[in-house]
């Protein structure tokens, strides 16, 4: 269509191009005062009133979800059902979230900077904390899935020790950890012997008689995705899910995630980009359940969500905080993945259209997914629609099987006989499900997870993994067996049989005593 | 690499890579699965009513050519009994309609389709030429907008239709889902994915090609041998959509289901209840009665503007209010003519029937 077809007569929808910092007012707008050192949104604000400035930010944000009831009047004292947990990239933003969460809720009482602990009535001078027990600050090293790269849990010890706060634990994790029924033993988890070696073959449940290190596992894993998109998005998701499951062993009421604005607003964009609209709500604002008795429902808070990148690069300097920084691989690499490509663009629409990231993530605010749905994913554990594998077959048509009602007769396929399609609509019966695996995965997943798996890229695999073998099955993540488990066990409970095509083999073997050999 | 068979009639020579898919398949099936999917859509959302008569929006471009055939085809395979006609606004905007209104003119012949052609000239009393003319090139993408929305609806009440089609792919719905977001408009975002539109005195518009990836309407017309002109607007488009739709390009790269991608997200999410509540309600306009969220339309705004020679005017709120200041609206002011929707029976005017 011509380029003019939604005009943007609103005042409102037209994007204000940056306005030039004028350079005049030097004064800071806070205290009035100072010389500014800072320009933060157009205003100017003095090194003095920075620190205040962004603290505000990072608790209105936190601090509404801290009680029970949430949003609940701020007089009553913040005192959380649980305990917390911290996830630590070594980034920019994780680390000056670290170092607000110190200096605002387990500051030593005798703390010189005084400025920065909060007002004498605040609920954090009441003695006791506001979380239960100690806050577990957790890392999950993903070097394993990038060869050759640095691990980096060392350096990030050393950031946790150097607040030598007792109140503070480090939890080093490693990305194979998803693969380690060790770990998943350590959080809680459960399988069944049979569940332990449940694998995928294509997106059939399979049993894998091969054994491998988790490290090979994860490795096998991400090699088997079809687009770098998904193996940098399944990346970030085994992050996600490993932070989640050890929170729910602490007993953590709350998990806080480094997210700024810059990154809330490319996540958001990302995820839409990869069809993951229903949970879009999640990106800002999360909760999460944990499996029945392992745990209680956890609150993922992104506390710096209304700080900007540059807010935060600005308060470790001046904080002299040290960035161990994040694997360049996991954000420079996959150029051409869906999470690098929106960062590029919104990071390029940043300097000539400021306003673009608050906007974004202020738009995707007031959004709600359009129908219930008491489903949860067993890949990235999030609601799920229902209906998504009709709707994807209507609009992509990939066999003649999936469409076989609206091809017979004089609407089939005008070179094709009759006798042709029937063979075509009939054929593939036979090959979804197969009887020796007749529990597919994709019913358990949402849209965007069976996206992941299955959407293929023009360019074929450019993964920084060599390609494992592609033929063979695919180990999954512990939560994803154990998920899968849960519902095959619940499926042959039920009385109903699987329509599944008998093979011959298989019938050859029921009847095979009433054979008569040929001798 | 040696030829493949089809991934989809496992019988034929693939013949091309589909983009949507990255199936390799014949070319029949290709149009075969093209069309179907365009069925699925039409039929899934219950479009139409046996008996109904549709207007194609027809601009002679790419999108719009591909669908009257495509609707043409579907409804004898399928037997909608539809009555189908083309309506094509002309902008008045001199070297750029010429060529596509005579394709318009030449699928009237061929589809055997009564075509009405709607000109601003006609309706508006002023040209898109004049109206550059009057406003440079900054702004005039606004009035082209309103002036064509308005217009097709006005063409589509003088064929006395139900129901109109319009060409919008999934590439410009994918856009348009990005764009609102990056924009901020909460209003259009609520509805910019869904297929049907009707406001409560507006005709029923659809996208049945919501689905349908640009490049595939591409290739549909290549292999049909459909001729069609490009209709990009030769005066300047809109520097931030054209952000957007760089960015759409390098996301189908990376991955095709993109686009797809980002309609279903569209699908999936709805405004909040709470702020919906503070969205302004539709009225009808006090002088001309299309629909409005303002007492004055906005088509109504930007004409007064360009007649009391203050164009610019009309496109802001705060310009508006320099315009009030200027004196109540002039008696002898010419207006767009009263709309009233089609209430059945015969048409309003008569047609060109094709010779
Ligand atoms: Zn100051
Ligand atoms: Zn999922
Ligand atoms: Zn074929
Ligand atoms: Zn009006």
């Amino acid at each position: 269509m011509s380029s003019c077809e939604n005009p943007n007569v609103d005042k409102d929808a037209l994007m204000p191009r940056r306005q030039k910092f004028d350079g005049k007012t030097k004064i800071c707008v806070r205290c009035k005062e100072n010389t500014g050192n800072v320009v933060i949104r157009y205003s100017v604000y003095c090194k003095t009133c920075f620190f205040p400035l962004v603290q505000t930010r990072f608790r209105k944000s936190l601090e509404p979800s801290i009680n029970a009831t949430p949003d609940g009047p701020r007089k009553k004292a913040l005192k959380a059902v649980g305990s917390l947990v911290i996830g630590l990239s070594g980034g920019t933003c994780s680390t000056a979230m670290l170092d607000l969460v110190a200096k605002s809720y387990f500051a030593p009482k005798n703390e010189p900077t005084g400025k920065l602990k909060g007002g004498k009535d605040h609920p954090r001078n009441s003695d006791k904390g506001v979380w239960k027990g100690k806050a577990g600050i957790s890392y999950v090293e993903v070097c394993g899935a990038f060869p050759g790269e640095k691990d980096r849990t060392e350096d990030i010890r050393a950031v946790v020790e150097s607040y030598s706060n007792s109140n503070f634990e480090f939890l080093p994790l490693r990305l194979e950890d998803s693969f380690d029924s060790n770990w998943w033993k350590s959080v809680g988890g459960d399988l069944s012997t049979s569940a332990q070696s449940l694998a995928r073959l294509d997106l059939h449940l399979v049993n894998s008689s091969s054994e491998s290190s988790p490290l090979q596992a994860l490795r096998t894993y991400l090699s088997s995705l079809p687009t770098q998109t998904a193996f940098y998005s399944a990346v970030q998701m085994l992050v996600r899910l490993l932070l989640l499951h050890t929170s729910a062993s602490r007993d953590a009421s709350h998990l806080l995630l480094g997210t700024s604005l810059t990154s809330l607003s490319v996540n958001l964009i990302s995820g839409i980009a990869q069809g993951s609209g229903y949970q879009v709500t999640e990106e800002g604002k999360e909760e999460w359940n944990p499996r029945p008795e392992h745990g209680m429902p956890l609150r993922i808070v992104r506390p710096l969500r209304d700080v900007g990148m540059k807010e935060c690069t600005i308060w470790d300097w001046w904080c002299k905080l040290k960035i161990v920084g994040e694997p360049r691989s996991l954000y420079s690499g996959g150029k051409n993945a869906i999470g690098a490509l929106t960062r590029d663009f919104i990071f390029g629409l940043e300097s000539d259209y400021p306003a673009t990231v608050s906007t974004v993530a202020r738009t995707c605010a007031k959004l709600t997914p359009k129908e219930g749905s008491d489903e949860i994913c067993a890949l990235c554990e999030r609601p799920a629609q229902h209906g998504v594998q009709a709707w994807k077959s209507r609009i992509s048509i990939r066999s003649y099987q999936e469409v076989s009602s609206a091809v017979s007769g004089n609407t089939r396929p005008p070179h094709l006989t009759e006798e042709e399609i029937t063979n075509l609509t009939k054929s593939s019966l036979d090959i979804t499900p197969t009887s020796d695996h007749p529990f597919s995965l994709t019913p358990l997943l949402c849209y965007a997870c069976h996206t992941l798996l299955t959407s293929r890229s023009s360019r074929g695999l450019a993964a920084s993994l060599p390609q494992g073998q592609s033929t063979g099955d695919v180990p999954l993540p512990l939560w994803v067996r154990s998920s899968a488990d849960m519902a095959i066990s619940a499926h042959s409970h039920e009385s109903v049989p699987l329509a599944v095509k008998m093979s011959r083999r298989e019938m050859e073997k029921e009847i095979s005593e009433f054979l008569l050999s040929d001798e | 690499m040696a030829p493949r068979s089809c991934a989809l009639c496992l019988k034929a020579k693939s013949m091309l890579k589909r983009p949507k898919t990255g199936q390799q398949i014949c070319r029949d099936c290709f149009f075969y699965v093209f069309e179907t999917e365009v069925h699925n859509t039409i039929i899934h959302s219950k479009l139409f009513n046996p008996g109904d008569r549709v207007a194609i929006g027809a601009s002679g471009g790419k999108d719009s050519t591909v669908l009257a055939y495509v609707m043409k085809t579907l409804n004898e395979r399928y037997q909608y009994g539809l009555e189908l006609f083309l309506l094509s606004i002309d902008e008045g905007i001199t070297g750029y309609r010429d060529d596509s209104l005579e394709t318009v003119k030449r699928n009237q012949e061929q589809y055997d389709m009564p075509l009405k052609i709607l000109s601003y000239g006609e309706l508006y009393g002023w040209t898109m030429d004049a109206i550059v003319s009057q406003v440079g090139r900054k702004n005039n993408c606004t009035f082209c907008g309103v002036f064509r929305r308005q217009a097709l609806d006005r063409g589509a009440a003088m064929l006395n239709v139900d129901h109109i089609v319009t060409g919008h792919n999934a590439d410009d719905i994918a856009e348009t889902v990005l764009m609102n977001i990056m924009r901020g408009d909460i209003a259009r975002l609520g509805r910019c994915t869904s297929i049907c539109t009707q406001g409560e005195d507006t005709i029923r518009r659809s996208k049945p090609f919501k689905y349908a990836y640009e490049k595939e309407i591409v290739m549909y017309a290549y292999f049909k041998k459909l001729d069609y002109f490009s209709t990009e607007c030769i005066y300047s488009p809109d520097a931030y959509r054209g952000h957007a739709r760089a960015f759409l390009k390098d996301l189908e790269a990376a991955r095709p289901s993109a686009i797809i991608d980002i309609i279903h997200s569209g699908e999936a999410f709805e405004i909040k209840e709470e702020i919906k509540a503070t969205q302004k309600v539709q009225q009808t306009c006090q002088r001309c009665g299309y629909m409005s969220s303002n007492p004055l339309c906005k088509a109504c705004t930007l004409l007064e503007g360009l007649e009391r020679g203050m164009a610019n005017s009309g496109i802001t709120d705060r310009g508006r209010r320099k315009l009030d200041a200027e004196g109540p609206t002039p008696d002898n002011l010419r207006t767009i003519p009263f709309f009233r929707r089609p209430s059945g029976g015969y048409p309003a005017i008569a047609v060109e029937l094709p010779s």
